[in-house]
């Protein structure tokens, strides 16, 4: 089914909570929404879900169009839903909150074998771990065969290791029901990761909608820059596709359509190179360094002002205090953004 | 011993011929003046009587009694506080629904506000007057009185140091029980009213309260003789007889003042309310010597037709001499209240 | 989530509020020129209702909250027993109870008879708060159990990791947290002792109550209707009193678990012991005496079954009608007024309500005087005591639960037969169970309004009692224990079942 967004705007009470959205959903699309605490993430969810009325715009979803004035109760959307905590049926066992509505008990085998929650049939909510709960809610939207999932921070409550498997397997399973779905998060490596399209939110307003490497690639603005990753911001002058910098030049382009030759340069940790410098060369000393891993992670103080995070070969251990020579390099064309 | 051959009494209908020789010795003095139920007619068909106080089975026994003699009569019976009941049959009048053909109400005042509303039917002129004299009324009768006593405690004081004068003790310097809150109590302060004016009624209350110790009910006033909370106290007189008859050894006497508010005979009352004849003869039924004599023996009320015995344990009616008073005036009790509400008391 | 919709329960809730404040309508129509409620005399009355409320109160909490703590959460033996003992107080009349504190105690009584122990007189302001606590305590018991069950006390238990003991874990990370369940409790333990009549006049107390009495009695219906009105000024203060105690919405969660050793189980039974030794044993065992000495006459089993089948009646009907209630009182301030409204009934005194409830029932002739209209007589009575039950418990249903079934193709009206309906069982249980035990020592009403002939055991205790036939009111007495025991059996048992079987026969 495909569902449609045009200009929803929800409040709650005087505050308004979300405005002005929009964006188009099908197939089988994943849309993952990010954004920080308090964004409206949740709200849109449950507009969508119709869980709270709107209170402007359109939801059109397949060809049943609500708008302010004509609600849809939610049991008549056809919508599925797992919830943050999960809203388990705490007086129901696993098979019972699975089939809640189906006199049909296959899809609940079905989904009960899927998710490897077999075992599990009987048991009470109470008794299952974060992982257990997590795949029954899974289940439950998906055996009643909606139209569209709708999925409210799905791996918030699960912890680190489980939260990576999980992920691919709420995936694999909404693929395999080959559905629509919104799934709300404040992880930006799950948005990137699991996501078909990524919108980013901030204060109520959609930031940007589009897949995860355009966004990370081609933020719309700075906000959206930084938040789905490490950004650092390199002041130089814009023109004929390059942009030169005290880093050095680059090939970069505008975000949107702005003109400007005063620019801020968008350069990730993985765009520069760092090497060691003697006392009177480089263009900065680094502040800190963190080590994880694989890599290892600088912060550079810039002599001209500011600072960019640098991240290097976990082999170069370079301490607090050193001169550093930096170099941009990068093979695709950088973002640049006028300057404030 | 007693109760069975009453049961028999009743319920034997015309087959027994004579009285069993226990009821025949309680008769022996003037048997022939009372009704028997062998002179009555069956009552038939239904009837409902509204009961005002249970008093325990005693009364149940009299309408199971009665039942049994009258097979085809389907008596139903409604019970309740005695102000209830005539409030709900007042409440019934204004609605224009009538459920109760009779009012059976241990205290006159209660018949009082019924008869007021209109709600009473006459009765026929041979049934007051089978009636002692003073209990005579149109349209209801009395069915057992009750004496005002001054129940008091042998161990605290003897029978002599008990006034004979009710006014007596507003001075006096014995420990009183009452319960000013209990209807009989108030219907006793009434007929002092009427006996001696406002201004002395109020005095003495005045009086008897620096003295006093209240109880909720007469029962828990005798009780409290009994235990020697109080050295006397002002009761009905059938509390102290059923408490001794629990309790043999009891220590709890009866006195009597004379000739004033003090030895007040009240009485139980029956009333009919519309037209139903089988009413009447269930009036009737009351007023015979076996149920009179029954309702002295076992609830040691005072017998209201003649030629029935008094309870044990109470002298004769005659010997006391009770004030003189139109019980349905004791159904005014608003200035009562009034007064024991100026004089501190309620 | 917030609603701008009108609540769905509101025209239903409204109704039933407005059929429930009918009696105090009545009242109003009633009313005639009344003494002066605050002449000296009747101020020094005025301050013994309120210090006797307050001091019930005190009581109840005292007593009823430990005992919901117990019974909620201590792993003993035979904790369902527990339960019903510790509730059953609330089947015994307390007039019923006075009575025989009244008699066992001092100088004289009972207790000094059998034993030759002389032990204090009980009567006055202690004794008739003492009895009223004693026979209240279960309104608290009840409703705070009720919320500590579907608590999620697993915080305690971080409490005690931080070093607090368990005692002082449960006053700070606890109690607190059902304020409302003890609040509601404590409420009707307001009302009963605001609208007792039997109590203070057997403890010799003069309140508020016994102003309206003697009215009554001396035949002036329309001044105790009026005195009862200008009392329920005082029932209103506490109605709205009770509404400001707030707490936090929570979600529920595991309910905790102690596992006393051996002895303490024997220290906490010596603890509880008392408590159904005064309220229980004690009057059964002075009517058994009083049985002994008189023997029993003139009883039939049928008043038992009288007496339970109306109140099973009842207690059916009331927590139907309390959820559309409850459901409103948490809808909006709107309906938050509906609730309370019924609550005004439940503070005037049993016989004014009960003639009230003659003039209403006369206005429905053919129903007047059956077995319908007592049981409807007997809801409009004791609503409050449902209302509030399942009010407290609703208050503690995690929304999203609802959420979740709606987005899975359930109406609002399926949403809440099958998960706001199952989640809320105790607290109906708990508000069924007050109603039924109310039912069963009401009174007034049942004299009053009950078909002709319709003998309970209250109405039979009461009469024996009236009489001083006081042993005839042993085996009444001990069968309306009896039967509410088995009555809180039998809910109790639904209460532990009742999550799992709703559903089965449910699905699309």
């Amino acid at each position: 089914m495909k569902l449609e967004v045009r200009d929803l705007g929800v409040s709650y009470g005087a505050t308004p909570v979300v405005r002005d959205l929009n964006f188009t959903l099908d197939g089988d699309d994943i849309l993952m929404l990010v954004g920080p605490t308090g964004c409206g993430k949740t709200t849109i969810l449950q507009a969508v879900a119709g869980l709270v009325p709107i209170e402007c715009g359109q939801i059109q979803l397949g060809d049943r169009r609500i708008g302010a004035a004509d609600h849809v109760p939610p049991e008549k959307r056809h919508i599925g839903m797992v919830f943050q905590d999960f809203a388990l049926f705490p007086h129901l066992s696993v098979a019972q909150n699975i089939g809640f509505r189906l006199s049909n008990q296959a899809p609940v085998n079905h989904w009960l074998n899927r998710l490897g929650l077999e075992p599990l049939r009987e048991a009470r909510p109470e008794r299952l771990s974060g992982g257990q709960k997590q795949r029954v809610a899974l289940a439950r939207a998906l055996a009643h065969e909606p139209s569209l999932m709708l999925l409210d921070e799905p791996l918030s409550s699960l912890d680190a290791s489980l939260k990576d498997v999980v992920r691919w397997e709420i995936r694999d399973a909404l693929k395999e029901a080959g559905v629509p779905a919104i799934w709300v998060t404040h992880d930006q490596a799950e948005a990137l990761s699991v996501g078909d399209q990524v919108g980013v939110l901030n204060a109520g307003r959609l930031q940007q909608v589009a897949p995860p490497e355009h966004c990370f690639g081609r933020p719309a603005n700075r906000f959206v820059a930084g938040f789905l990753g490490e950004a650092s911001f390199v002041p130089g002058q814009f023109g004929g596709g390059v942009a030169k910098t005290a880093l050095g030049s680059a090939p970069a382009m505008m975000a949107d359509s702005d003109v400007a030759t005063e620019v801020d340069l968008l350069v990730r940790p993985d765009d520069l190179e760092l090497t060691q410098a003697s006392a009177s060369q480089g263009q900065g000393e680094i502040s800190w360094s963190r080590y994880e891993g694989g890599t290892r992670l600088y912060r550079v103080a810039l002599d001209e002002g500011g600072s960019v995070r640098v991240r290097v070969n976990h082999e170069q251990s370079l301490p607090p205090g050193q001169r550093v020579v930096l170099r941009i390099n990068a093979t695709e064309p950088l973002t640049a953004f006028p300057r404030a | 011993m007693r109760r069975r051959q009453f049961l028999q009494t009743l319920a034997a209908g015309g087959v027994v011929g004579a009285l069993p020789a226990g009821l025949n010795t309680v008769f022996a003095a003037d048997a022939s003046e009372a009704v028997s139920v062998e002179d009555l007619p069956p009552i038939e068909g239904e009837l409902t009587l509204y009961l005002g106080r249970g008093e325990g089975g005693l009364y149940e026994r009299v309408l199971d009694a009665i039942r049994k003699r009258n097979p085809k009569l389907e008596l139903g019976v409604r019970r309740g506080p005695t102000a209830a009941l005539a409030n709900a049959i007042v409440a019934e009048g204004r609605a224009n629904v009538r459920r109760a053909d009779l009012f059976w109400a241990v205290d006159s005042g209660a018949i009082g506000v019924v008869e007021e509303a209109g709600l009473a039917r006459d009765l026929p002129a041979d049934i007051s007057a089978q009636l002692k004299l003073g209990f005579r009324y149109e349209a209801w009768a009395p069915v057992t009185g009750r004496i005002r006593t001054l129940p008091y405690n042998p161990t605290r004081l003897s029978a002599e140091q008990v006034p004979d004068d009710v006014m007596a003790l507003a001075d006096s310097s014995l420990k009183v029980g009452w319960a000013p809150a209990y209807a009989s109590f108030q219907s006793f302060v009434t007929a002092m009213r009427l006996d001696r004016g406002d201004q002395a009624t109020r005095d003495w209350l005045k009086g008897v309260k620096r003295h006093a110790k209240s109880y909720a009910g007469e029962l828990g006033v005798v009780m409290g003789v009994e235990r020697g909370e109080v050295d006397l106290g002002f009761a009905n007189h059938y509390y102290t007889l059923r408490l001794k008859a629990g309790k043999p050894d009891a220590n709890v006497a009866l006195a009597f003042t004379n000739n004033d508010a003090g030895c007040l005979v009240n009485a139980s009352g029956i009333l009919a309310l519309g037209e139903n004849p089988a009413a009447v003869t269930f009036i009737r039924y009351l007023l015979t010597r076996e149920v009179q004599s029954y309702l002295a023996e076992e609830a040691y009320e005072i017998p209201l037709v003649d030629g029935v015995a008094m309870p044990q344990g109470l002298p004769p009616l005659a010997s006391v001499q009770p004030p003189k008073i139109d019980l349905t005036q004791l159904a005014d009790l608003r200035p009562t209240l009034d007064l024991m509400r100026d004089a501190g008391v309620l | 989530m917030r609603v701008r919709w009108p609540p769905p329960s509101y025209p239903l809730a409204g109704l039933i509020a407005l059929v429930a404040v009918l009696p105090v309508v009545v009242l109003v129509t009633l009313v005639g020129d009344a003494p002066d409620p605050f002449s000296p005399y009747n101020l020094k009355v005025l301050l013994n209702t309120v210090v006797l409320m307050a001091l019930t109160v005190l009581g109840s909490v005292l007593i009823g909250v430990p005992l919901a703590l117990l019974t909620a959460y201590v792993e003993v033996p035979w904790r369902r027993v527990w339960l019903v003992a510790l509730a059953a107080p609330l089947a015994l009349p307390s007039y019923i109870g006075a009575f025989t504190f009244y008699a066992a105690f001092g100088p004289g009584g009972e207790i000094e008879t059998l034993t030759g122990l002389s032990t204090p007189s009980l009567d006055g302001m202690f004794g008739a708060a003492l009895v009223m606590a004693l026979y209240t305590y279960p309104f608290v018991l009840l409703t705070t159990r009720a919320s500590l069950c579907s608590l999620d006390a697993s915080q305690v238990n971080a409490a005690r990791t931080l070093g607090l003991s368990l005692p002082m874990s449960l006053w700070r990370v606890v109690l607190p947290r059902v304020r409302n369940g003890i609040a509601a409790g404590a409420l009707l333990a307001a009302m009963y002792a605001l609208s007792d009549f039997g109590t203070p006049a057997i403890m010799r107390l003069d309140t508020f109550t016994r102003v309206i009495f003697v009215e009554y009695n001396a035949f002036g219906l329309s001044q105790a209707a009026m005195l009862s009105l200008q009392l329920l000024s005082i029932v209103g203060l506490v109605l709205y009193l009770e509404s400001r105690v707030k707490t936090p919405h929570e979600l529920p969660g595991r309910s905790l678990s102690i596992w006393p050793s051996r002895r303490q189980s024997v220290a906490l039974f010596a603890a509880v012991a008392p408590i159904v030794l005064l309220a229980i044993a004690l009057p059964l065992a002075v009517f058994g005496i009083w049985l002994w000495r008189d023997g029993a006459e003139g009883f039939e089993l049928a008043y038992a079954w009288n007496s339970a089948y109306a109140a099973l009646l009842a207690a059916l009907v009331a927590v139907v009608l309390a959820v559309p209630v409850a459901h409103a009182a948490m809808s909006g301030r709107a309906g938050r007024l509906m609730e309370r409204l019924t609550y005004l009934g439940f503070g005037v005194p049993g016989i004014v309500m009960g003639t009230a409830l003659v003039y209403l029932g006369l206005k429905l002739p053919l129903l007047y005087q059956t077995l319908a209209l007592l049981v409807l007589a007997y809801v409009l009575r004791f609503l409050p005591l449902a209302v509030g039950a399942v009010r407290s418990t609703s208050e503690r249903i995690d929304p999203k639960l609802v959420n979740a079934a709606r987005t899975l193709g359930a109406s609002r009206g399926e949403a809440f037969r099958r998960i706001t309906l199952p989640l809320t069982l105790r607290g109906i249980v708990a508000g069924g169970a007050l109603v039924f035990l109310e039912v069963m020592r009401e009174l007034p009403a049942t004299l009053l309004l009950g078909p002709t002939g319709y003998e309970t055991l209250a109405t039979y205790l009461w009469r024996v009692y009236e009489a001083g036939y006081f042993g005839r009111a042993a085996v009444p007495g001990l069968l309306l224990i009896l039967i509410s025991a088995l009555g809180l059996v039998l809910m109790l048992s639904g209460e532990a079942r009742g999550g799992r079987s709703v559903l089965e026969d449910n699905r699309r």
